[in-house]
């Protein structure tokens, strides 16, 4: 498999996965199903996480087309324009759906309480707008190796147009307003990575038995602030690959860092914000907690160590630093 | 400042190192003290900055990251929570996090002074280096300081705990961004990288 492979195998999940997430939200709301409306914001922030690799593999795609003959610039531009606003709203529903999925697993004031409420509707109204944003990516995806789908001869889109002048827009504001944004993005880079690792790591180190003495539930109320440091994480990182693309696009550290985070984030999001937390929250003090506890807090612990020692090693692999 | 600080550095490492060995300035570089010369040239040194194993310069800075996740994310987690995050936690119990912040603290001196032995004159000129340290130092007497004040009664409750405690969190919290901060920013504020250039 060749790395442009990637984008034709993600790029479908994220357009089919947030029009089924916002469908059984909707249903959820209708049959007034609590496991529903948990299962559509897990399946909304499963595709969050997986827009992530499918946005930074079209990269790639446009690398090894650029000259091909029948392929125009404009097209794939328009199309990277468009995919830009779909991530971003790919992302922000996300991230209100994870917090919301925390409230399922919260026991001492479970769901659905007044957050509860304001989230559902944020979660509706952001998903509504991506739904959106990813149909035009799709088409104009579509339209770059597919003209005869288009309605004109240039595939055009008022989306793509205003999203392909926010990415040179951003580059500026990131490299060349001033010399100092790129470190302090770094700089809260890394304080967004001690929150995840205090929020993520108290709780995995509970779960294997050390600091015994502590009750699990309580434990749980950090996870917000490793969820913002998540979301911290993703915002300057977003930035960083949007102005400097091709620094990272080749590189086989962060391919296998974003992997890491896909398996990292999937396994937070699956067994910490969900109800199926619940069957660990009862562990009280002294209490040893399960097997498969233990397994999935090691598992967490290794994948998040992975991330940041990836992270440190991603100039190891670029030539020009050498 | 870039460019006033780093001065201030040499005429202070100079004139110690000057005092301490007692030469005269005849070295052709009247700027940098002789000893980050002896530490470059030194083998240590060299294979760090220029290894192309997969354990040399990275994995040390690899080590210094996860230290920091250590010696930060345990110190936070105290901190939130004398801070009224997830109150119904028990405190006491929380005494244990100590042990992965001295941990973390310990791994940070040995990655430190190794990457310090990798780039001696990129660190020791940099005003920034001196701010990194003197804040690390405040953060960590602040953290013994509660750890004394608060953790050492036992009689103490949780309300109890959270009072006397407050200040202490709080100011923690601020040396630790102000450290993390000042440490990640190293790598954009110095005026050197080795002796020679």
């Amino acid at each position: 498999m060749y790395l442009e492979h990637i984008h034709l195998l993600l790029n479908h999940w994220p357009i089919i996965g947030s029009f089924i997430g916002l469908g059984l939200l909707l249903v959820s709301l209708l049959a007034n199903s609590d496991d529903l409306k948990q299962a559509s914001l897990a399946l909304l922030s499963l595709m969050a996480l997986l827009a992530i690799p499918t946005y930074m593999s079209g990269n790639v795609a446009q690398e090894v087309l650029r000259g091909s003959p029948g392929v125009s610039e404009a097209s794939i531009q328009t199309h990277q324009g468009a995919a830009l606003l779909a991530f971003v709203f790919m992302e922000i529903t996300g991230a209100v759906a994870l917090l919301g999925l925390w409230q399922f697993s919260r026991i001492s004031n479970p769901a659905p309480g007044p957050l509860a409420r304001w989230n559902v509707s944020a979660v509706v109204f952001f998903s509504i707008v991506t739904v959106g944003l990813m149909t035009i990516t799709g088409n104009t995806g579509g339209g770059i190796r597919h003209p005869e789908i288009l309605s004109g001869p240039e595939s055009e889109s008022i989306t793509g147009t205003l999203g392909s002048a926010i990415i040179p827009w951003i580059g500026y504001w990131v490299t060349g307003y001033s010399r100092w944004v790129w470190p302090i993005l770094e700089t809260l880079h890394f304080l967004g990575l001690i929150l995840i690792v205090a929020a993520v790591g108290v709780l995995n180190l509970r779960l294997l038995g050390f600091l015994k003495q502590l009750p699990v539930a309580p434990l749980h109320r950090f996870l917000p602030w490793g969820i913002v440091g998540f979301i911290i994480n993703v915002s300057t990182g977003f930035l960083f690959f949007v102005s400097m693309p091709y620094f990272y696009v080749f590189n086989i550290n962060v391919h296998l860092k974003m992997l890491a985070i896909l398996i990292a984030g999937a396994n937070l999001l699956l067994f910490y914000c969900t109800g199926a937390f619940r069957a660990w929250a009862h562990l009280g003090p002294g209490d040893d907690a399960p097997l498969f506890a233990k397994f999935i807090a090691a598992s967490s612990m290794f994948l998040w160590l992975a991330v940041i020692v990836l992270g440190r090693y991603l100039p190891f692999a670029e030539e020009s630093l050498r | 400042m870039t460019h006033y600080g780093p001065c201030l550095s040499f005429w202070f490492w100079g004139g110690l190192f000057r005092l301490v060995a007692g030469r005269p300035d005849k070295e052709a570089n009247l700027e940098l003290p002789l000893f980050f010369e002896v530490i470059e040239e030194s083998g240590l040194s060299i294979w760090l900055r220029e290894s192309t194993s997969l354990f040399g310069f990275w994995f040390v800075l690899s080590f210094h990251a996860i230290g920091m996740g250590l010696l930060v994310g345990a110190s936070a987690v105290i901190a939130l929570r004398i801070l009224g995050v997830a109150p119904d936690l028990p405190l006491a119990p929380l005494k244990g996090l100590y042990r992965i912040i001295w941990a973390g603290f310990w791994i940070q001196v040995a990655s430190g002074i190794l990457l310090l032995i990798a780039y001696p004159t990129k660190s020791l000129t940099n005003p920034d280096f001196y701010i990194k340290l003197a804040l690390i130092g405040l953060a960590v007497t602040t953290m013994q300081m509660l750890k004394s004040r608060v953790f050492s009664d036992p009689g103490l409750s949780d309300t109890a705990m959270m009072t006397k405690g407050k200040l202490f969190a709080a100011w923690s919290l601020i040396f630790w961004i102000g450290a993390v901060s000042s440490g990640r920013l190293l790598a954009y504020t110095y005026s050197y990288v080795s002796y020679l250039g």
